[in-house]
């Protein structure tokens, strides 16, 4: 007997000191993860999100952000006119387009789907595959991309110089001197920092107002975060862990299948992965994955529930769910729960041409 | 022993208020923010995922590298107990009351990349108490102190295809786990069972070392060298071996998806006499006239919706040194268990299964023979991930002997609470 008050006495002793540990160590910064620079794994509950934080060499002003937003919804940065920020990341559409994948200039069209512009804000890497660190870096890509806006850089400058009204905006955000690439990308990313989710029915619930979901989405929120697994690659408040995922989608041609995060990484675990999307506002936004392959919600689910795809490099967090026809029309309901309340997401009107800069 | 009590108590209650945040949620669940059933088809069966997850050292599969360490987030304590009543009928005669079935602290986490713990100790419940002057007079706890696991893995030496486990764990070849059954007083018979004379439990975890892996396509293996004595010290210069080897078919790991089947082998010694002046301060000794006995067997799981249909048996031959019937013969006995577990409700709240454990000893032992049937109802009261209560009840129907045979029935309603 005294053995065993000698080992209870122990044992408490042992977790005060672990406690004392942690709680000093707690302070201490984890250390980042090879090629993904995210948080580690550790209480990633789902939640509000955090303020969004702006990079120290992109400070925002209301000027800035004015003028990004111009930038992004003037269709004069493509090469022909036609094609803005704003055709394939549609704030009607969930900041995407209606895919499957993007129609850009001369109806060429891409082999992936436009991911939304809507909370991409906090996803540390851009892209399906992560090629691109920032808001600031990626937004120079559309531009100058053959099948996107078809422009290059230098003459999107011209054009965009040549606009008396863009020069007193640019002057006033940036200073004098030439207009740049840079400052162009600058001020697209400083209005997509503005693109964020502060309100929705499910952040409301998560603030404490227990009526702000119905019974079934309550009930799709724990399928979420328990059976469905949801939440081993959906968490936190971004509703991703911002890592790259092998889903096992069918490559479209086989011949020349699309490599995903493999292309950046050139390690085979990477191959046919694709970065986890978020899961706010998906409803807006269908159809789903980066081929846009899936229809609807109920469609993707259906492609979960059975375990996903196929494929030697499918991830290991693919099992099939077991999910009943209730439970998946619950994750429906909740997944439409995290539409955006926010005006700046769910309620932007592109502006027409003749009300943009001239 | 009310002083045991509240030492235990008190550093059950210290424990709570250390971990303040940590407070009441199953160390895992906790660090993922995530509810039981992300592992669990229902608390305590693992899904695919949880058995993955384990398979991988306590680190979400893929992911071994970035997980934050037991000593990054809260303290990772979880406790589980159960309190309820039962009521006990044979032969005409019933006897109820409320009881205090179980009390589990676990700990467990990563420590380091690819190397992770898992910590489980239960405190001995003496119920009847040691003071009471009945039948039993307290010398038949409810449950005895023991480090129930205290493992170390090192996950991933070879890819996946390595694992070591050292300490004292639950090994490999439980692919049907005595420690995640929903049953809570109706045990896998088959598996406390062995020869008159033999102490061998082939359900108690084991000190030593064990190596796990996995091969495309869904080839497992475990290959273990154990003490074989459980948690007591070893008791003979003979180590014990086993060999388990297990296949899912189709998607899954078998435990909610995929159909498995597995096959498993156990080897061991035992001394038959003790005379020894050497003990090891350990609390080893080195018993003498050591005779073998072994275990052969298979086990199945098929999975359709989130019907669970599991089925295990062996067949095991103990040396005629431990035959006391027949010291002529080797005691040998076979025997088995088939399980049908289903989940219903959302997020599956309700859990349902029927169960028939057999033990069949050799003809002449006229009172081992065991036909135990068994049924249950669970309903989480919630899937929090900060605590998970399920209201439990049970029923066993147990025919014990062929001469005379001794019928059981066990009813027992119970809350069995995680935090
Ligand atoms: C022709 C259609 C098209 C146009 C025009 C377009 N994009 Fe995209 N956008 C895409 C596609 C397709 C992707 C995904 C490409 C990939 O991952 O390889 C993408 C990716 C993005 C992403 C990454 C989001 C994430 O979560 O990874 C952002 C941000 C973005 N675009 C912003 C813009 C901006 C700003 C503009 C205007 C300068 C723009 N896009 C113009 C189609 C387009
Ligand atoms: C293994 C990690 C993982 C798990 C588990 C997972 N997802 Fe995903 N999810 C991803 C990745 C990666 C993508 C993008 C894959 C692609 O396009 O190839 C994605 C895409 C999505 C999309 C489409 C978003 C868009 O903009 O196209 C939705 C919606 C979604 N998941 C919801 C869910 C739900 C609901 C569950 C639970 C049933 C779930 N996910 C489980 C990783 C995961």
């Amino acid at each position: 007997m005294r053995r065993i008050v000698l080992f209870a006495a122990l044992l408490v002793g042992l977790l005060a000191a672990a406690a004392g540990t942690a709680s000093i160590l707690a302070g201490q910064k984890a250390p980042p993860i090879t090629q993904v620079g995210v948080q580690v794994l550790g209480p990633q509950r789902l939640g509000p999100l955090p303020p969004v934080v702006h990079p120290p060499g992109n400070p925002p002003s209301s000027a800035k952000i004015q003028l990004g937003k111009e930038l992004y919804f003037d269709p004069r940065l493509s090469a022909d006119g036609t094609i803005s920020c704003a055709t394939c990341h549609d704030p009607a559409l969930g900041w995407s387009d209606k895919g499957p994948t993007s129609e850009g200039i001369h109806g060429q069209f891409g082999g992936r789907r436009a991911p939304p512009v809507s909370n991409a804000a906090y996803s540390p890497l851009q892209f399906w595959d992560g090629r691109s660190p920032s808001l600031e870096d990626q937004a120079k890509g559309p531009i100058q991309n053959p099948i996107e806006m078809g422009n290059t850089h230098e003459a999107m400058i011209q054009t965009v110089s040549a606009i008396g009204a863009y020069q007193s905006e640019f002057k006033a955000v940036f200073g004098t001197g030439p207009i740049t690439v840079d400052q162009v990308a600058d001020a697209i990313a400083a209005f997509e920092r503005t693109v964020v989710t502060t309100d929705s029915r499910f952040d409301r619930y998560a603030r404490g107002d227990h009526n702000a979901l119905t019974k079934l989405e309550k009930e799709g929120l724990e399928i979420f975060n328990g059976k469905a697994h949801c939440t081993g690659c959906h968490w936190g408040p971004y509703f991703s862990d911002g890592r790259f995922h092998n889903l096992g989608l069918p490559p479209k041609d086989p011949k020349n299948p699309d490599v995903g995060r493999y292309a950046v990484t050139k390690d085979h675990r990477d191959m046919g992965a694709f970065k986890t999307p978020t899961v706010r506002d998906a409803a807006r936004r269908p159809p789903y994955l980066h081929d846009g392959s899936e229809k609807t919600l109920e469609s993707l689910i259906d492609f979960y529930d059975k375990g996903g795809g196929k494929g030697p490099n499918l991830d290991p967090l693919m099992v099939p769910l077991g999910l009943a026809r209730h439970e998946k029309a619950a994750l429906v309901a909740f997944i439409k729960s995290l539409d955006s309340l926010n005006p700046e997401v769910a309620d932007v009107k592109a502006p027409a041409l003749r009300d943009l800069p001239h | 022993m009310k002083r045991t009590l509240t030492a235990l108590f008190t550093g059950a209650f210290a424990l709570l208020v250390l971990s303040q945040a940590a407070l009441a949620i199953p160390a895992f669940a906790r660090k993922y923010g995530a509810n039981c059933s992300q592992c669990h088809v229902a608390f305590p069966k693992l899904n695919d995922w949880g058995q993955r997850f384990r398979d991988n050292g306590y680190q979400v599969p893929g992911q071994q590298g970035s997980e934050k360490t037991a000593f990054e987030t809260a303290i990772p304590v979880a406790f589980r107990t159960n309190a309820g009543y039962s009521l006990y009928g044979t032969g005409g005669q019933t006897a109820s009351g409320f009881h205090i079935y179980g009390l589990d602290l676990l700990s467990a986490g990563v420590l380091h990349k690819n190397i992770s713990y898992l910590f489980v100790y239960t405190p001995r419940i003496d119920e009847p108490a040691a003071d009471y002057n009945g039948p039993a007079a307290g010398d038949n706890p409810a449950q005895l102190a023991a480090i129930e696991s205290a493992a170390v893995v090192f996950s991933n030496i070879i890819r996946d295809k390595l694992n070591i486990r050292i300490g004292r764990f639950e090994p490999g070849f439980q692919l049907l786990s005595s420690k995640r059954l929903y049953y809570i007083l109706q045990p896998y018979e088959i598996y406390g069972f062995a020869g008159t004379h033999s102490s061998f439990d082939f359900s108690a975890s084991q000190i030593g070392i064990e190596a796990t892996g996995r091969f495309k396509p869904g080839l497992k293996y475990a290959l273990g060298y154990i003490n074989g004595t459980g948690a007591n010290p070893d008791n003979n210069r003979w180590n014990d071996v086993y060999l388990a080897l297990s296949k899912t078919f189709g998607r899954g790991e078998g435990q909610s998806a995929g159909q498995r089947i597995g096959v498993f082998g156990y080897l061991g010694w035992q001394p038959t006499t003790f005379v020894d002046p050497i003990v090891s301060p350990g609390g080893d000794i080195n018993g003498k006239d050591n005779r073998n006995f072994y275990r052969i067997g298979g086990d199945i799981s098929l999975n359709w919706h989130t019907f669970n249909l599991q089925g295990m048996g062996f067949y095991a031959v103990d040396d005629r040194d431990f035959n006391d019937l027949d010291p002529a013969l080797d005691y040998k006995f076979w025997g088995g268990v088939v399980q049908l577990d289903w989940a219903g409700l959302p997020n599956n709240r309700l859990v349902g299964s029927l169960m028939f454990n057999w033990v069949r000893p050799p003809g002449y032992d006229d009172v081992h023979k065991v036909d135990a049937y068994s049924a249950l109802v669970r309903y989480y009261l919630g899937s929090w991930s900060a605590v998970n209560i399920a209201i439990h009840a049970e029923f066993t129907h147990r025919v014990a002997g062929t001469i005379g045979p001794v019928r059981e029935d066990l009813v027992t309603i119970l809350l069995d609470f995680d935090f």
